[in-house]
């Protein structure tokens, strides 16, 4: 793995880097990249955070690591079962600090759509549905979602369909990390191999970057957990560039 | 978790269920999601999903007894609520096992007998999913049954390890 960033490590990174000392954090279904980032977090930081995850599992260990987000090998080692009623139940009183939210699009003040592209009765991509996005996105103290195609039909202006509204504070992408400001998700940094105008040009949406930075760059800490993580570049291979 | 609320409300016998989050949805527009004020004066305004009471229920449990007590390991997502919001319960299951052996941990017991209709032994039976602490998910089965052709779905079924008593180990 050269010191680059490839699409994969950014975005595994960049959402590794979204979680705080001491937070309880949450990744659900169809969120490999969430759950790598979470597990990333826990090989990579020396503070301590709660991992919760879809399949129940309390601060897992898993053996291998799995391909699906809501594999019950999330629950090996872990010392609790706090199944779906318990991590919904939690995020709904406000007692869970971060969850990644999958999108297939979201708009610049931070709502996503993962319900369907077009119109609903007819539908050009009918989409799996939120889980418990419009449940939890309101009631999360913070969210974060994340897409592996920077394009303007995945980052756009309106959404065909507004599965979750609310908490979202940060998105990133293969090139770019948005946090949202003042309502608005601004830029607050991108890939150093890639040019603000390319950003402007790849982003549906309006933003401010006039606070915008180069995004740090990996860690040794952080790679080698990732390698750890995918050591035969499983996950890396399914991220398109 | 605006399902789980629907069937929370069946399971509770009332009408309707109140659930955090929704505002800012489409869904409550498309779903004729209600939100209702807090009659208690608190000012919050909160979603109510109507009951949603399922005709069958059906889950795969790790073990079975005779009169139909379900036993679960693992993380059991919805079989909870699930089981108590339907109508009826059906279950399949690993492995058949002496009552005595489901008595001596009771708090393992999903569901109990009584709710149960019918039971059937179907080892392998989460196939191509997973069953902690059993077996895990069929990967390449589940990507081989996805391609949208002729045929798929007739090969899916032949190979039902079940079908071939292959895992009959457990």
């Amino acid at each position: 793995m050269s010191s680059d960033w490839s699409s994969f490590s950014y975005i595994v990174v960049n959402l590794a880097r979204q979680i705080r000392p001491g937070e309880i954090a949450f990744s659900g279904v169809n969120s490999t990249l969430a759950m790598l980032a979470c597990l990333l977090a826990k090989r990579a930081y020396d503070f301590h955070f709660t991992y919760l995850n879809v399949a129940g599992g309390v601060e897992p260990v898993p053996k291998t690591i799995p391909h699906s987000s809501s594999d019950p090998a999330l629950v090996e080692g872990s010392p609790a079962i706090f199944a779906n009623e318990d991590f919904y139940d939690l995020c709904a009183r406000g007692a869970l600090d971060l969850v990644f939210l999958g999108c297939a699009q979201v708009d610049g003040e931070g709502r996503t759509n993962v319900s369907v592209i077009g119109e609903w009765k007819n539908p050009k991509v009918r989409l799996p549905g939120g889980g418990g996005a419009a449940v939890m996105m309101p009631t999360a103290k913070r969210v974060v979602t994340w897409r592996t195609e920077h394009s303007v039909r995945t980052l756009v202006e309106k959404l065909d369909f507004v599965t979750a509204a609310g908490n979202l504070q940060a998105v990133v992408t293969p090139i770019a990390v948005f946090r949202k400001r003042d309502g608005r998700l601004a830029l607050e940094s991108r890939d150093p191999q890639v040019t603000l105008d390319e950003v402007i040009r790849r982003t549906g949406f309006k933003f401010d970057a006039s606070s915008a930075k180069l995004t740090a760059p990996i860690t040794v800490r952080e790679r080698a957990a990732l390698e750890g993580l995918d050591p035969r570049g499983e996950f890396a291979s399914a991220v398109r560039a | 978790m605006t399902l789980v609320a629907g069937l929370r409300a069946a399971a509770y016998g009332v009408p309707f269920q109140p659930v955090g989050g929704v505002h800012g949805s489409d869904l409550a527009a498309l779903n004729g999601w209600r939100k209702i004020q807090d009659p208690y004066g608190s000012g919050q305004e909160v979603y109510v999903i109507p009951a949603i009471s399922p005709d069958v229920a059906v889950i795969h449990a790790n073990e079975v007894d005779e009169h139909g007590n379900a036993r679960v390991l693992g993380s059991p997502f919805w079989d909870h609520p699930l089981t108590r919001a339907a109508k009826r319960v059906l279950v399949t299951a690993e492995r058949l096992v002496p009552s005595e052996s489901l008595a001596a941990q009771p708090e393992l017991t999903l569901v109990p007998g009584f709710m149960v209709e019918a039971a059937a032994v179907v080892p392998r039976g989460a196939w191509p999913g997973s069953m902690h602490p059993l077996y895990e998910v069929d990967y390449p089965a589940v990507e081989a049954y996805l391609r949208d052709e002729d045929g798929v779905l007739e090969a899916h079924l032949a190979s039902a390890p079940e079908q071939n008593n292959v895992g009959r180990d457990s």
